[in-house]
């Protein structure tokens, strides 16, 4: 006989034997069925929420972006001279940074914000004014879905034009078309050229749209901000954008532009950057963290099936006792005993396994529809669970396996 | 004739030197080929022990055992399973069979272990069957079957592999005394057909049916028999 027409034939004995007890082969299976499950459930809410939280990322304007804002240099006291001189953040520093990594640097946005009285035949409201720069609309997930959006020459002349949200639409232009009217913000007339597409994002179905208040904005060119409305005469700005989707490129930039901006300053930490390092930390740990957390819960499930597992193959093997020494009577070896043991045992937690997949997808289906939020799945997932359920199914039938090939025929025969 | 069991000395003590139990105190004993021996004594005689090392079960503590002319004594646990497997047939008291094995399963069992293909363990089994007038029930599982049917079945699983000793203990013990006659004359047909047997038995009346009575008493044998 082949080695592998024995392996067929052991196999086929062990199938046998599994449908000859198969209550007993049930209960060994269930332990690692439920491991499997367990894990490949944990694995698969844990994708889902990390695959969510990405979509919120990438819906907020992506991770790939680093902000400077204006921070008061001076908490208390008196400026110095030097201070009072400073300039402050402005548009030189979005061009001067743009020049530092012109090939990783995707986009420079600007922002310069007002708050003002905003009018209009059916509204009067007090309200915020974004004034942008810049390609501001597409590196914040807007985009324009009535109209259009603003043209280079308008942003350069700041011209009255003004881009509104779905909500500020519905406020101030309640019937009717918004498009082609007239809102007047501060003293300005401005002319309504387009609306933004509705901004939409629940991290689950029930909740609350997270985005709600970006609905609520009235764009403008930031140059009207400027020089009609909150202006001042060193340009100053309110926030500036870089858009760098290499997050590597981004550390190394962050450094740069600190330098560079603080140069510009007069040597004054009159500005704040965002913490890069802080940002590439929490991206790679925040999923580790919940991988670990699904991956020791799976594990020690799987640890518990197979303490239950051999508990059971303990139990049982005190019931074939006597079988096992029918079997060496009959001429059955120690070694032919642990082998027919072990591949019992690796079948059924081979066959334990896949159905633990099945349940696993059904869990997480359940689960991540109770949390609403979309089934994500990956590959690795599957390979995790099944290669651990091997291992411990392995690990776990070693004992019995051993136990049982080192009886003794004889009082195996004699065992009541 | 040719010897299928041959032993000499055979000592066999359970315990260490305080409390250390002379189950068997040095046993010389021949059976020939072909013959129908009864093993008989009563409990606590040394004859289980004795039966268990003439079955490779148990390794005797002295003393030399040729089967079948190879020497047996001093093998590692393997080898005594290949020789269980292919030189020795058992038939117990309480039979043994896999309770929730088919008929025709169990008798398969031995010639699985000798490597046998499915297809010709089967075949044999099922002529087996036929041969002990059970071939009927080869697709039930034991518990369905009477003590006598079982004892049959136990037979011919002990046949499987054309073993030269048939090695039965008490095989009538759990019977009706007019099943385990029919028992009986089914091991005195194998004994015609030309098996060796050897039946262990406390039941005179059971030992003799036999051939040659061989007692044991206080692990030694007592009344030796020559052929009758």
């Amino acid at each position: 006989m082949t080695t592998s027409g024995a392996f067929r034939e052991r196999l086929l004995e062990a199938w046998t034997e599994i449908r000859e007890n198969l209550g007993r082969a049930s209960l060994q299976a269930l332990g690692v069925l439920l491991g499997v499950a367990s894990v490949l459930g944990g694995f698969s809410i844990s994708d889902s929420q990390r695959q969510r939280a990405e979509q919120l990322y990438v819906r907020l304007g992506g991770l790939d972006k680093l902000n400077i804002q204006p921070k008061a240099a001076v908490r208390d006291g008196q400026p110095t001279a030097l201070q009072q001189a400073n300039l402050g953040l402005r548009d030189e520093d979005a061009a001067d940074g743009g020049t530092l990594r012109p090939e990783a640097i995707q986009g420079v946005s600007s922002q310069k914000n007002a708050r003002t009285r905003v009018v209009s035949a059916t509204a009067d409201q007090d309200r915020p004014v974004t004034g942008i720069g810049g390609d501001y609309i597409p590196a914040n997930g807007y985009a324009v879905e009535a109209g259009r959006g603003f043209s280079a020459s308008e942003l350069e002349a700041g011209a009255p034009v003004t881009i509104l949200g779905t909500e500020a639409a519905a406020t101030f232009f309640p019937t009717g078309s918004p498009l082609g009217q007239i809102l007047r913000i501060g003293e300005v007339p401005v002319t309504v050229i387009g609306t933004f597409q509705e901004r939409v994002f629940r991290f689950r179905e029930d909740q609350n749209n997270i985005f709600r208040w970006r609905n609520r904005i009235i764009a403008v060119p930031a140059n009207l901000v400027q020089r009609r409305m909150n202006g001042d005469a060193y340009r100053r700005v309110d926030r500036i954008t870089f858009r760098i989707p290499d997050l590597k490129v981004m550390a190394g930039f962050s450094k740069q532009l600190q330098g560079l901006v603080k140069a510009n300053h007069r040597l004054q930490d009159d500005f704040r950057l965002d913490d890069v390092q802080a940002r590439i930390r929490r991206q790679n740990s925040q999923g580790d963290v919940y991988d670990l957390v699904f991956l020791l819960s799976g594990v020690l499930a799987l640890v518990g099936g197979g303490i239950v597992n051999v508990n059971i193959q303990m139990a049982s093997l005190k019931e074939r006792v006597r079988e096992v020494g029918v079997k060496m009577a009959l001429g059955a070896s120690g070694r032919e005993i642990f082998k027919s043991f072990m591949t019992e045992a690796l079948l059924l937690t081979a066959l334990g396994g896949l159905a633990g997949l099945v349940l696993g997808v059904g869990f997480s289906w359940i689960i991540a529809h109770s949390l609403g939020i979309p089934l994500a799945m990956t590959p690795a997932a599957f390979l995790w669970a099944y290669a651990l359920a091997a291992a411990f199914g392995f690990l776990f039938a070693l004992y019995p396996a051993w136990k049982a090939s080192r009886l003794s025929p004889m009082e195996a025969l004699r065992y009541e | 004739m040719p010897t299928i069991i041959r032993t000499q000395g055979l000592t066999k003590v359970y315990g260490a030197n305080g409390t250390a139990v002379h189950a068997l105190r040095g046993i010389d004993f021949t059976v020939a080929k072909g013959e129908f021996v009864a093993l008989i004594g009563p409990s606590g005689s040394g004859k289980s022990t004795l039966m268990a090392i003439l079955g490779c079960l148990d390794a005797p503590t002295e003393g030399t055992y040729e089967l079948d002319g190879h020497p047996v004594h001093g093998l590692s646990g393997g080898e005594l399973a290949r020789i269980r497997n292919g030189k020795i047939g058992f038939v117990f008291q309480s039979y043994n069979l896999l309770p929730k094995a088919s008929i025709v399963r169990n008798v398969e069992l031995p010639m699985l272990y000798a490597g046998l293909s499915r297809k010709e363990r089967r075949e044999r089994a099922l002529a087996l069957l036929e041969k002990v007038g059970i071939a009927d029930k080869a697709d039930k599982l034991p518990a369905a079957l009477s003590g006598g049917q079982k004892q049959r079945v136990a037979v011919a699983r002990a046949l499987a592999n054309e073993p030269a000793l048939l090695l039965a203990d008490e095989p009538t013990g759990a019977l009706d005394s007019r099943t385990g006659a029919e028992v009986l004359d089914l091991f005195r047909e194998l004994h015609h057909q030309g098996h060796t047997l050897l039946l262990v038995t406390h039941d005179p009346s059971i030992a003799a049916q036999a051939q040659r009575k061989v007692e044991i008493r206080d692990g030694l044998i007592a009344l030796p028999t020559g052929a009758a």
